[in-house]
Parts: C-alpha cells; sequence; structure tokens
C-alpha cells in the first residue's frame, strides 16, 4: 500500500511537470529542454526558505514559485527572442548551467550533500506529514495545474500560443508581439514546474542537484512525446507510464543503480523510437517541426 | 605576473581541448545541419574505450588511445547509419534529430554507467610523476603539452584534407546542399556517414585528452558538449577556422574569469558568453 502511494504521489508530481512543459512545447511549439532547472529552483527555493528563514511550507512554495517566475523571466526575455534550435540549445545550456550552480554553490545548496530534513507541509493545523494526506495534496494541487493549464490553453492567449506555434511570422503580420507571449507562457510553465519542485522537496524531505539535471529534462521531455504533444491527457498519460512502467524494472531483480540506469534507457528509446516512428505520441495533437 | 602566465597557459590547454571538441561538432553540424547532443555521449565513449582498453586489460597507451578514438568513431557512424539516416528518409526536421539525439545522449550514458558505474576514474597510471615544463614562469605537464600539439595537428589535417582533397570538396559540397550535391552525383548519405566518423573520433580523442588530464565520469559529455557548442557558435557556427577561434577565445575568457570570481563559476561565464552572442552576434565572429 505505501508503494502504491509513492507510486501515485510521484506520478501527480510528473503529471504537474507534464503538464506545464507541455504549454511551451506542445502549445508554444518551443523545443525547451530545461524544466528541471525549474523544479530544481522550485525544490531548493522552498527547502532553503523552510529551513533557514522558518517559512511554512505553503509560503515557501508560492516564495519558490515567484523565484522561479523572476528566473524564468531573465532567462526567457533572452529565449523568447530565438527559435527553432537555437531555443532548444540555449535551454539546454541554461539547465547545465542552473545543474551546475546547485553543485558549486556550496555556501547557499551544500553542493552534493544535498540538504537533508525538509519537513511536510501543515496548513490550519491539518498535517500533510502520512502518504496519504500528502496524496491528497498532490491531488489538489495537480488540479490546480491541470484547471490553470486548461484555462490558458482555451483562452485567446492559448490560441494566440498554438497559432504563433504554426506559423509565428504570420502571427507577427497580424500585430501580436510573439516575445511576449513566448516569454508569459514561459514564466507561468516555470512557476508550476517550482510548484511540483517544492511538492518533491517535502516529499521526499531530501534533496540533492542529481534530480535537477538535464537527464530530468530530457525524461520531462520523453513524458510529453510519449503522451502525445498539445493534449492534457497525454501528459498525464505519459507521466503515468513513465513512472509505472520502469517499476518493473524493480521486479525483474535488477540490482537498484543497474534498474536507475536502465530506466534512462528506457527514456532515451522511447525518444528515438517516437521520433522514427509516432512523432506525436499516443495523444498528440500536433508534431514537432 | 606569473599567475597571469599562468592563467594564460591554462586558457591554452583548455582552448585545445575545446578545439578538438567544436571541431567534431562543426564537422558533423556541416552536413548533417541539426544539432547532434548525442556528440556529448561520443565524447564520453571515447574516454571510456581508453579506460577499458588501457587500464583494465593493460594494453599499451598508443594502441588504447587508438581503440578508443576507433570506438567513438564507428558508434558515430552506427549511430548515424541507423538512426539519423531512417529520419531523414522520413522527411524528419532539425527539431526531431535533436530530440531523437537526446535520446542517443541518454542511452549511450546510461549504459556506460552500467559497464563502468558512475564513479570518477583517472585515465593515467602514473599520477605524481608526471613531468612538467616551465614556460615564461607558468605550468604545464607532459600531458597537457601533448592535448596542445595533438590540438594543433587535428586542426591543421582537418584544414588540408577540406580545403586540398577531393573528398573534401565532397563534404564541403553536401554541407552547401545535399540535394545539388546529390544531382551532381555526391553520394551524400555516403558523406554524411563518414563525416559522422571522422567527427565523433575527434571527439573521442576530446574525451581521452580530458579523461588524461583530469578524469572520466558517463556525464562529462554533457558540459563539454555545451563548450563546444558555444565555441563553435561565437566563431561562426559551420566555419572551421571560427570554431578554432571561438574555442580559443571561449577558454581565455572562462579563465580570466574564474580568475577574478571563482572556480566554480566557469560553466556559468561560459554560457553567459554564449547568450551575450546569441543577442548581440549570433553569425558569430567569422560569419559566412
Amino acid at each position: 500500500m505505501e508503494y502504491l502511494l509513492h507510486i501515485a504521489i510521484l506520478v501527480s508530481i510528473y503529471a504537474m511537470l507534464g503538464l506545464s512543459l507541455d504549454l511551451i512545447v506542445g502549445y508554444a511549439g518551443l523545443l525547451s529542454i530545461t524544466h528541471a532547472a525549474f523544479y530544481g529552483i522550485g525544490a531548493y527555493g522552498t527547502a532553503l526558505l523552510m529551513i533557514n528563514q522558518g517559512f511554512g511550507f505553503f509560503t515557501a512554495m508560492l516564495l519558490g514559485m515567484v523565484i522561479s517566475g523572476v528566473v524564468a523571466l531573465v532567462i526567457g526575455a533572452v529565449l523568447s527572442r530565438f527559435r527553432g534550435d537555437y531555443y532548444a540549445l540555449g535551454s539546454f545550456g541554461f539547465n547545465v548551467i542552473i545543474f551546475s550552480i546547485l553543485l558549486n554553490w556550496q555556501s547557499l545548496t551544500r553542493g552534493p550533500l544535498g540538504i537533508p530534513g525538509i519537513h511536510r507541509p501543515e496548513l490550519f493545523g491539518i498535517s500533510f506529514s502520512d502518504n496519504v494526506m500528502f496524496l491528497i495534496l498532490c491531488i489538489i494541487l495537480g488540479a490546480i495545474v491541470y484547471g490553470v493549464c486548461w484555462y490558458l490553453t482555451r483562452s485567446s492567449f492559448g490560441r494566440v500560443l498554438t497559432a504563433i506555434r504554426e506559423d509565428e511570422n504570420m502571427v507577427q503580420v497580424f500585430g501580436y508581439a510573439t516575445p511576449y507571449f513566448k516569454l508569459v507562457v514561459f514564466v507561468i510553465a516555470a512557476m508550476l514546474a517550482a510548484l511540483a519542485g517544492a511538492l518533491l522537496a517535502s516529499y521526499i524531505t531530501f534533496i540533492d542537484p542529481s534530480s535537477f539535471s538535464l537527464n530530468e529534462s530530457i525524461f520531462i521531455l520523453a513524458i510529453i512525446i510519449l503522451g502525445g504533444l498539445a493534449s492534457h491527457e497525454g501528459a498525464l498519460a505519459g507521466a503515468f507510464f513513465l513512472i509505472v512502467l520502469p517499476e518493473a524494472l524493480r521486479f525483474l531483480g535488477f540490482p537498484s543503480d543497474v534498474a536507475a540506469q536502465m530506466r534512462q534507457v528506457t527514456y532515451g528509446a522511447i525518444l528515438v523510437l517516437f521520433m522514427l516512428y509516432r512523432p506525436q505520441g499516443f495523444l498528440g495533437k500536433f508534431r514537432m517541426n | 605576473m606569473d599567475i597571469l602566465v599562468q592563467i594564460l597557459l591554462n586558457a591554452v590547454i583548455a582552448g585545445a581541448i575545446y578545439t578538438l571538441i567544436a571541431l567534431g561538432f562543426t564537422l558533423m553540424y556541416s552536413t548533417a545541419k541539426f544539432f547532434d547532443l548525442g556528440y556529448g555521449a561520443l565524447i564520453a565513449v571515447g574516454g571510456y574505450a581508453t579506460y577499458w582498453s588501457y587500464k583494465q586489460i593493460d594494453l599499451p597507451v598508443w594502441l588504447a588511445i587508438g581503440i578508443g578514438v576507433a570506438t567513438a568513431g564507428l558508434l558515430a557512424f552506427l549511430v548515424e547509419r541507423f538512426i539519423y539516416r531512417k529520419l531523414r528518409e522520413r522527411k524528419a526536421s532539425g527539431t526531431i534529430l535533436l530530440i531523437a539525439s537526446l535520446g542517443v545522449l541518454t542511452i549511450i550514458q546510461a549504459v556506460i554507467a552500467i559497464i563502468f558505474s558512475s564513479q570518477f576514474q583517472t585515465l593515467s597510471k602514473n599520477i605524481g610523476s608526471t613531468r612538467t615544463f616551465n614556460i615564461a614562469g607558468g605550468v604545464i605537464t607532459d600531458v597537457q603539452a601533448l592535448i596542445f600539439i595533438s590540438g594543433l595537428v587535428i586542426m591543421t589535417g582537418v584544414g588540408i584534407v577540406l580545403s586540398r582533397t577531393l573528398f573534401g570538396k565532397a563534404v564541403r559540397a553536401v554541407a552547401d546542399d545535399s540535394t545539388v550535391a546529390s544531382i551532381v552525383g555526391i553520394n551524400s548519405p555516403r558523406i554524411l556517414g563518414i563525416v559522422a566518423a571522422v567527427g565523433g573520433a575527434i571527439g573521442g580523442l576530446s574525451g581521452i585528452a580530458v579523461g588524461f588530464d583530469t578524469g572520466i565520469e558517463p556525464l562529462m559529455g554533457m558540459s563539454l558538449l555545451l563548450k563546444g557548442v558555444i565555441a563553435a557558435i561565437i566563431g561562426g557556427i559551420g566555419s572551421i577556422y571560427g570554431a578554432v577561434l571561438g574555442a580559443f577565445l571561449l577558454a581565455l575568457i572562462e579563465n580570466l574569469g574564474a580568475w577574478q570570481f571563482a572556480g566554480e563559476w566557469k560553466d556559468a561565464i561560459a554560457f553567459a558568453v554564449l547568450i551575450a552572442f546569441l543577442l548581440f552576434r549570433p553569425k558569430g565572429i567569422l560569419s559566412k
């Protein structure tokens, strides 16, 4: 039972990451390979604010989201001026840098030692310290994230985004400042990723830089590629399959470190095979081109 | 004064390594026309194949280096032949190829970690007994001198092959326009395959150089790849001489920055340089 709860909590955290990354990749058509950076900023921001400043989880989480949003605003202001491969490359570089900062800024992040002793949330006397309560919290916040993504993509803002995806020059001809739209969706997605990061930090009660490397960004990308781009259900399905499926490796009797690497092989193979045979994923409405 | 000399020397050595990475990357990019992030894993493959043959089965060092270079080249060729070429036949865009190359990067890195563990390893056998040379008050090791020389040799070799031989002419034709190259009878897929093998081999050599200078780990390729790509972009993407110029410029800025601030900010400085160039001079120093 505890094991199933663990899987369910992970699925809901990764569903939030998938939903928010899909706003950038699926709806705006921008290949961002840096989602784990904002996931990490949210996790570290929340953990450090809770431990160093004594904030409660929810205050720290909101502040973590704001920090992530501000960082996204700065880096996004640069990235939004690029398209296509250069966008991908710039975001790739940003993830490598955030990882290197988390690893090397030891006076703040304790580097590879990580940050232990992060508390579980508490609100109005309700404690979310046991896993059933934590899963409920994840589902509530996950529903909010889903709602935000659903609303955004059905609003006029979302329609402009999909139009940018199809033909950015044409949208500019109609007088839209496309970099502004690309920037706003980037900041929103970064804040939602930070929310997922805050949940992860408080759930595991320990974080270290290795959870926020480029590989993690590739994993989140694999989630939405598998599920299908520009589809909320696709992001949910992708998170479900990519968390649950590799768990089977555990039961095949691989040692845990080999199982972790086999998981990476699975994600990589999914990216290659889907690009070869089904670039739009299972439920996708859009294929990258 | 001595510290400045040492910084310059460090920058020259780092520049030689970045030159190798950027050369291999530029070669592949100029013909294949997409950002092949899987190239980062080939750097690690070179380092680990040499590690295996030199330290685990005790082959002579030159043979081990040859095996490392050949393995990286062969793997690059196979990836090009069985993944990228198939994607191209399906008229896949550069972005599709880029996503597939991320998959390749993840798979190769994980397989290396399964075989050799994720531990940091050194390639050299005689740590502590390396010879050093004094140059104008600065110090470099014999390994670093060799890295610098091999960087120069590869750079000149690539330059001569591309500009003076029939094969080089064919490569430049494919780089210009692979469709037209095919029309005039150049076997474009074959050229792409050979260029991938050569580019991969150069990438592998850079991994071996890093391995002898500091050490290897499965994820080493990621930040090295980033440095190579930054060097290629600030030099003017697709230009061989630009890549070399960019590599040394990047190494100089990085080392001066690390001296002024702190060593751990090296990567962040390199990234800032990339952003500055993308914003203000996106075609690089030597734009074509």
